[in-house]
């Protein structure tokens, strides 16, 4: 105790970088470090999936129908348990979580970050361009968030049919307004300040002065409206499953093994749904209680 | 409350005086009076009809809602046999001419007789009606001809041999000459001339919500139990179970298979199945003789013959499948597992022809001796979203497959986009099912294993273009023979030449079930069908 307090008194004030004061203000909240953890052991999950899930849910020859809607805890003809019970074809759902996570995620992050990619760059052009580009571009950014996101994924889906890709395109195509809308609000604040009048009189190339000078400054909000995104994305993703219109249904994400176990409610086998939409719960609560902490650092108007 | 409980009496009678211009409301009065009614049955069936119009939409709901209201020449029975309707009888007088001989003492609703020109103007309407998304036509196509003898006899003069004539009468609901010229669709709609000869008249329509129907008290046949029916139409199948176990409705159709094992032990319902006459089945592309867009070898390369050529290759598929398991694990016991079109007991079911039993060595045998020891790649589509676990089938064919050696993915898509496509010959093998509305193999004959010929009419339903001219000509003759017995024997021949050759591989025939409330009983039919005076309170 004394020795601590001895030890800390003398130690001369690191040195303040940004991130590390981003990071001794994200551990403030003890919810948002253990949200962190969450999300990060789910990402772990997802990544590792086929190193240490018990089976391959998506390989049809390792499944047995004979093992159909087994309960929690009962054993295989093979010998294999199921922890977490079987679904209709005798998927694993510990397994089917654990890759379900992987698309979910996937999909969600993968799709995030290139919706991220393409509205930033949009927003970033139209604040610095001004005029009819700006009008342009904002103009669709107006048109694509007066509709609601999940009708539009459901007409792109429709048109398109199923799959990953489909799926990643039509949340790509929903999310990257915002993104747009975000980067330009910021981008123009940026504008104004005396470094970015500093770097025109230097007479920088345009992408330079953009990319390189506005962009970093613009980039607090923009990592918080991701986490948001991200989230968002995952619910998108599981809906549209759930309502038949996303993955393939032998390569199941967290959305259709809910929609698979639904239909089983009334007949007491609540383990189909439960699991998975337990998981998908918690992943999506996690990632938003730390998008929420990321907010409440990165806003100026909230520093104390 | 006394006078609510005697209030329709009175309506009765006043509707006898002055139907003109009581009926809406009436309608209304009789609406509102509807839930203290102690005999009144509501219920809910799975799939909405589209009109009210009998002759508008060839679909089951529409058909079905069409048997309480109207009645046809032909009835059938549980099982699907035809059975006097508003014919006492009939006979071929010759190879090209059907005598029907009309029941006497029939009304309509509206009171006319029934009599031989209600037939011929019922003959006459089914090509005029306007817009019709499925039309009836295919029911009266052959009938070149409608002379009435005395007005309890008809005769109808058909396009060549026409043995199945009065099946396909069953079929055509009967409409009182008083409608008029061309009565229209909505008027039916509207219940403006929805009037028939059955054992309800229809009293409120709302579509895709419900009809409510009311006791014809001078109906011809058994007088119904029920003075009242609503009829809740509850796509949903979670929402239809739930309002039954909630008490809202007496009886549902299409019990989700899901449910069952649930509902068969529950005190609170009763249930009552048939096996129908929907046979599910797989197909495997003939159309190619070079290569297959979904088939690929062990390790991806690409195929330059079309595997399913061989009959070895598809008897092997069919012998890789466990048909047994396949209905009792995704089914739960809703079907029968089959080697052929139809069910036990039924006209031209072949007695000898078990279903395939699985056969992994077997299967595999046949596959190394057609020249595939390794098997092959194969994607197998299906629907999503059209029958009873059509995407679990799919899948549980899949594992099946995959045990012996052929690596399968299976591919579920919607509806309308499954059914264009593989009538385009775009799939290499996909899953489908098959409603036979006659009730006898002459159909699935004719429409999934007879040659494709538009002009004929013959394989529209042959999506794989299996064709055989051997077996075609055996097809023809069965079809074309008007004595019963001998039509039996070749349609049972040509039955089991098809399964021998694998022309397309049949898996199971599904059960159609019925839930109540356990104080009610059904006698469960065949062809799918929910019909009112059929429900009776067990004694």
């Amino acid at each position: 105790m004394s020795a601590t307090s001895h030890d800390a008194a003398p130690m001369p004030p690191k040195q303040e970088t940004p991130f590390r004061r981003f990071v001794s203000e994200y551990s403030e909240s003890p919810v948002a470090v253990a949200s962190f953890v969450l999300v990060v052991l789910i990402v772990s999950i997802a990544l590792l999936a086929p190193f240490i899930s018990p089976q391959n849910p998506y390989d049809l020859a390792q499944l047995d129908i004979m093992d159909g809607r087994q309960p929690p805890g009962s054993k295989s003809l093979e010998g294999l348990t199921f922890w977490l019970g079987t679904d209709d074809q005798g998927r694993d759902m510990l397994s089917g979580i654990m890759y379900g996570l992987r698309i979910s995620l996937g999909v969600g992050a993968g799709s995030a970050v290139i919706a991220c990619v393409i509205g930033t760059a949009l927003g970033l052009i139209a604040a610095f361009a001004g005029g009819k580009t700006d009008t342009g571009i904002m103009r669709l950014v107006d048109l694509q968030l007066s509709f609601p996101a999940i009708l539009v994924a459901l007409m792109i889906l429709a048109f398109l049919g199923k799959g990953v890709m489909n799926v990643m395109l039509a949340l790509v195509i929903v999310e990257w307004a915002r993104f747009a809308r975000t980067a330009r609000s910021a981008a123009l604040v940026e504008a104004r300040r005396e470094y970015m009048e500093a770097a025109q009189c230097l007479a920088l190339p345009k992408w330079r002065l953009v990319f390189r000078h506005m962009l970093p400054n613009c980039m607090p909000p923009i990592i918080v409206i991701f986490t948001i995104l991200v989230a968002r994305s995952i619910t998108l993703e599981a809906t549209l499953s759930f309502l038949g219109l996303g993955v393939p249904i032998t390569e199941p994400s967290l959305g259709l093994l809910i929609a698979n176990g639904y239909q089983y409610m009334l007949s007491g086998k609540y383990w189909i749904s439960f699991y998975p939409g337990i998981a998908l719960l918690v992943t999506i609560m996690a990632i938003n209680l730390v998008g929420d902490q990321m907010r409440d650092v990165l806003n100026p108007r909230l520093k104390r | 409350m006394v006078a609510g409980r005697h209030a329709p009496r009175g309506v009765q009678g006043v509707r006898m005086g002055i139907r003109h211009w009581g009926a809406a409301l009436l309608a209304g009065a009789m609406a509102a009076w509807t839930p203290a009614g102690a005999q009144t049955l509501t219920l809910a069936v799975a799939a909405a009809p589209t009109s009210v119009d009998p002759h508008y939409h060839n679909l089951g709901p529409n058909n079905a809602l069409a048997m309480h209201i109207f009645g046809a020449l032909v009835d059938t029975d549980a099982a699907a046999k035809p059975r006097p309707g508003l014919a006492l009888s009939w006979r071929a007088v010759d190879d090209t001419t059907w005598e029907f001989k009309l029941r006497p003492g029939v009304t309509f609703h509206d009171g006319a007789a029934f009599t031989a020109e209600d037939v011929a103007y019922t003959i006459a309407r089914v090509p005029t009606v306007k817009n019709s998304p499925g039309s009836f036509l295919l029911f009266t196509r052959s009938i070149t001809g409608v002379q009435v003898v005395d007005p309890l006899t008809v005769r109808m003069t058909t396009r060549g041999v026409t043995p199945l004539l009065p099946v396909d009468l069953t079929q055509v609901h009967i409409l009182p000459k008083g409608l008029g010229a061309e009565p229209a669709t909505e008027d039916f709609n509207a219940l403006k001339h929805a009037n028939g000869a059955g054992p309800f008249r229809i009293t409120a329509w709302r579509a895709s919500d419900r009809a409510e129907l009311a006791r014809n008290d001078a109906y011809w046949g058994p007088k119904p139990h029920w003075e009242r029916v609503v009829y809740r139409m509850i796509p949903n199948d979670s929402a239809r179970t739930s309002a039954l176990l909630a008490g809202d409705v007496d009886l549902i159709e299409a019990v989700p298979t899901q449910d069952l094992v649930k509902l068969r032990t529950d005190k609170r319902v009763a249930m009552a199945e048939a096996v129908s006459l929907r046979v599910a089945y797989l197909m495997l592309d003939l159309s190619r003789k070079d290569g297959q867009p979904f088939v690929q070898g062990p390790n991806g390369e690409t195929l330059t013959t079309n595997p399913f050529q061989d009959v070895r290759v598809r008897r092997a598929l069919s012998l890789a499948i466990n048909r047994q398991l396949i209905v009792d694990r995704v089914m739960e016991g809703a079907a029968v597992p089959t080697g052929q079109f139809l069910a036990p007991g039924s006209f031209s079911y072949v007695a000898d022809l078990e279903p395939p039993k699985q056969d992994l060595v077997e299967a595999r045998r046949l596959l190394a001796e057609a020249g595939y020891p390794n098997g092959f790649r194969i994607t197998l589509h299906g629907p999503n979203d059209r029958y009873v676990n059509d995407e679990k089938i799919i899948q549980a064919v899949g594992q099946m497959w995959s045990r012996a050696g052929i690596q399968t993915k299976v591919e579920a898509i919607t509806w309308p986009s499954f059914i264009g496509r593989a009538s385009k010959q775009e799939f290499s093998a996909f899953f489908a099912a098959w409603g036979i509305t006659s009730g006898e193999a002459s159909n699935p004959l004719r429409a999934m294993v007879a040659t494709f010929d538009a002009q004929k009419g013959t394989g529209s339903a042959n999506r794989s273009r299996y064709s055989n001219a051997a077996l075609d000509a055996v097809i023809d003759r069965a079809s074309s023979i008007t004595d019963d017995a001998a039509r039996e024997r070749a349609l049972i021949e040509a039955t089991r030449q098809a399964m021998a050759d694998v022309a397309l591989i049949t898996l199971y025939q599904q059960k159609n079930i019925w839930g109540m409330k356990p104080n009610l009983r059904y006698v469960a039919r065949a062809d799918e069908a929910t019909r009112a005076a059929d429900v009776s309170v067990a004694p």
